[in-house]
């Protein structure tokens, strides 16, 4: 203890010192020319990657990404395909939630209530997509964007309950009592079932490696870097001393994967719905104190959304830009839902199905087109939407500020609570990408868990632009694997789907009042 | 209460929801004592927030005496505080010993009321799935002790199913009680 006291006074004499002051000027430098280093490399390393994913056509005066429109299509093919089960079923899955189909008497052990299920379900579809990627979205592809993120999240609800059905049903649960489940098993185990056992395997291995590489990026980077943007704007913290709040997050995130500190997770998950209700509170507030704009914002969204006036590339520019951004927000199509909605206590798969259906409608839908209102009636994006001015977080955090200063220290504590939160995450969703590609085992899975580490430091170091660039190649790239997959394993699920409906028509499957209860 | 009423004890239901994911503590005997040591790993991991927390706590005084930026200083401080408090938390369990001493004839975890020891009836092996909302699942198993006035106390609680499984039996024999293995089938 006496060591530790004296190291502890040596420290804090050292910061006091003008030397040191001369010292810290040097190291920014340093810091700096490390952040370009990276900033450099990655733009050198990964370019290639991302023109491959992004690899665009030409329509009008814009370049469509090949695949946005694959996502779309996926999306509206799983609409078509399983009757608008988004629209007609949506009764359902609230029933569902709300325990219409579960025996009240019958509750196990552990298992958690259906308001506990609505509540995690909410707070695990608020995090920066609805933040930065809002923000992204609308500097780049102006209100219109928002417009389209709508379509996308309406649509993007049959891809999510064809996916998280299937997670479940393919789940496998592995000698040591933990559940594995998510594309890589369905690709696998489903596509064998069809004979086509090759071509899942090669599905499967695909999907993995975009994982490993969207939980670097969109899982780790992004969030890393859009934190410590936040703190830049929020607290004028120098951008190039990112590198300290990388080592910072990447210390309690290893604590965390490397540790399995039990304390800390439940702490995070404690503390995030809390976080998704303050943000929504304090859009909720500024939509209502400027309730005159709310209309005129609206007309804005699809004005620009069919005009896309000031976005390069027109109307084609914003719906680029609203159909990817809600693609990194909802997640519909890339596979990630699958893997968290595996570990589910359910008997019944299209249950999961269903409820996970009403995640991208509340993340999309609600909680993004709040964003944007927030946005566009603080009016600090302007034309050209060429993304040179505030982007990202900054952006939505400044439109936040514009009805009350205080938003923004409140918008720093959720942004950096939801970037620690969703590296949390998708480090497991990697890991569990890592261990299929590379079998299970102590050593081969610190490595991928000091990989992720040390990318949470290079995510909060480098530029914005690299980051998201190779974030969204990463992403989108796990939706290629998952949706030839989707396309052969779709009428696996509409065969569950009908068997599901059979059994409730017939009672077999019991419907329960609450009042059941005992 | 009624002499004819009476209550069953389910050995099978885990006493506590949440565990670690790695082996906190080993089951050392020394003479006529019993303890519970924790493992350097865990205790690592602990201090992994208090160095994080006293930095973040160093940087804001920093900034309070070089600059005017107190909201950034408020910040970081309020971080600062709360992670260190955390970890000061996290590591106060390990350092209170819990310890089975059979010269005073006590078990004392310096959480629940003591136990003297010839109360203790029998040890119980239990498991289940601890579930993350934002992450995978993992299995965790606890030592329970069972006394005969019917309380049962948690003595053990984490992952490794071999090291506790050595350790229960290194604290039956210690104390002369049956071992049950009270694992079941955990339904998903």
């Amino acid at each position: 203890m006496k060591i530790t006291r004296k190291l502890m006074y040596l420290f804090l004499f050292a910061f006091s010192t003008s030397a040191l002051a001369e010292e810290m000027s040097s190291f920014g430098q340093t810091i700096n020319n490390l952040s370009k280093a990276v900033d450099g490399f990655f733009n050198d390393y990964t370019g290639w990657f991302v023109g491959l994913i992004f690899k665009s056509v030409p329509i009008g005066d814009a370049n469509f990404p090949i695949i946005v429109g694959w996502l779309l299509l996926a999306a509206l093919i799983f609409t078509v395909y399983f009757g608008f089960i988004q629209f007609r079923r949506i009764g359902m899955a609230i029933n569902i939630i709300k325990g219409k189909y579960t025996d009240p008497n019958s509750k196990e052990e552990g298992e958690v209530s259906h308001f506990q299920a609505l509540t995690t379900a909410l707070s695990g579809t608020v995090g920066l997509g609805n933040i930065a990627g809002v923000g992204a979205a609308l500097a780049i592809g102006g209100p219109g964007a928002t417009f389209w993120m709508i379509i996308c999240g309406f649509l993007g609800m049959a891809s999510k309950f064809c996916e998280c059905t299937l997670g479940v049903k393919y789940r496998t649960v592995l000698p040591s009592g933990a559940i594995s489940g998510g594309p890589m098993y369905y690709l696998s185990q489903g596509l064998s079932e069809k004979g086509l056992g090759g071509l899942g395997k090669a599905l499967a291995i695909g999907f993995a490696l975009m994982c490993i590489l969207g939980a670097l990026g969109g899982g780790n980077m992004f969030q890393a870097n859009q934190a410590h943007a936040m703190l830049t704007y929020a607290f004028d913290v120098p951008s190039e001393y990112g590198v300290i709040t990388g080592i910072v997050l990447a210390s309690l995130v290893f604590s965390v994967i490397v540790g399995g500190m039990p304390s800390i997770a439940s702490v995070t998950e404690r503390v995030v719905p809390w976080m998704a209700g303050l943000y929504v509170g304090m859009s909720l507030i500024v939509i209502f104190v400027n309730l005159d704009q709310v209309g005129p914002a609206f007309a804005a969204i699809f004005d620009g959304a069919f005009t896309g006036a000031g976005v390069a590339g027109g109307f084609i520019g914003a719906l680029i830009q609203g159909l990817k951004r809600a693609t990194f927000s909802n997640e519909a199509g890339v596979g990630s839902a699958a893997i968290a909605h595996s570990a589910v206590k359910t008997k019944e798969p299209i249950t999961e199905g269903l409820v996970s259906l009403l995640e991208p409608f509340i993340d999309t839908v609600v909680i993004c087109t709040m964003t944007a209102l927030v946005i566009t009636i603080a009016g600090l994006n302007v034309t050209p939407f060429n993304g040179e001015g505030l982007t990202g977080v900054t952006l939505t955090a400044a439109s936040f500020t514009e009805t009350a200063g205080i938003f923004k220290y409140l918008l720093a504590l959720a942004v950096v609570m939801f970037a620690f939160s969703t590296m949390i995450s998708w480090s497991y969703y990697g890991l569990k990408a890592w261990t299929y590609l590379f079998g299970e085992g102590k050593t081969t899975e610190l490595i991928f868990k000091i990989i992720f580490c040390i990318f949470v430091v290079i995510g909060a170091t480098i530029q914005f632009g690299a980051v998201i660039d190779f974030s969204d190649a990463a992403i989108f790239a796990m939706s290629i694997f998952n949706i030839i997959g989707l396309y052969f394993l779709m009428p696996i699920v509409k065969k569950e789907l009908k068997s599901f409906l059979a059994r409730v028509e017939s009672g077999e499957i019991k419907t329960y009042d609450n009042k059941d209860a005992k | 209460m009624d002499k004819k009423d009476f209550f069953t004890i389910d050995l099978k239901r885990p006493l506590l929801r949440d565990g670690p994911n790695f082996l906190s503590h080993t089951v050392i005997v020394i003479g006529d004592i019993a303890y519970l040591r924790p493992t350097i790993s865990s205790m690592m991991f602990c201090m992994i927030y208090v160095v994080v927390g006293s930095f973040l706590l160093s940087l804001a005084t920093y900034l309070l005496i070089v600059s005017t930026k107190y909201d950034l200083v408020i910040f970081l401080g309020g971080f600062g505080i709360a992670i260190t408090t955390f970890g000061i938390s996290l590591i106060r369990p390990f350092l209170q010993r819990a310890s089975f001493n059979k010269q005073l004839d006590i078990f004392n975890n310096h959480k629940d009321r003591d136990v003297k020891l010839h109360h203790i009836t029998s040890l119980h092996i239990n498991n289940k799935i601890i579930q993350r909302k934002h992450a995978l699942s993992y299995p965790c198993f606890e030592l329970n002790l069972l006394t005969a006035h019917g309380r049962r106390i948690n003595v053990l609680n984490h992952n490794d199913q071999q090291q506790l499984q050595q350790d229960a039996q290194l604290l039956a024999t210690f104390l002369g009680i049956e071992l049950h293995d009270c694992r079941k089938e955990v339904m998903l």
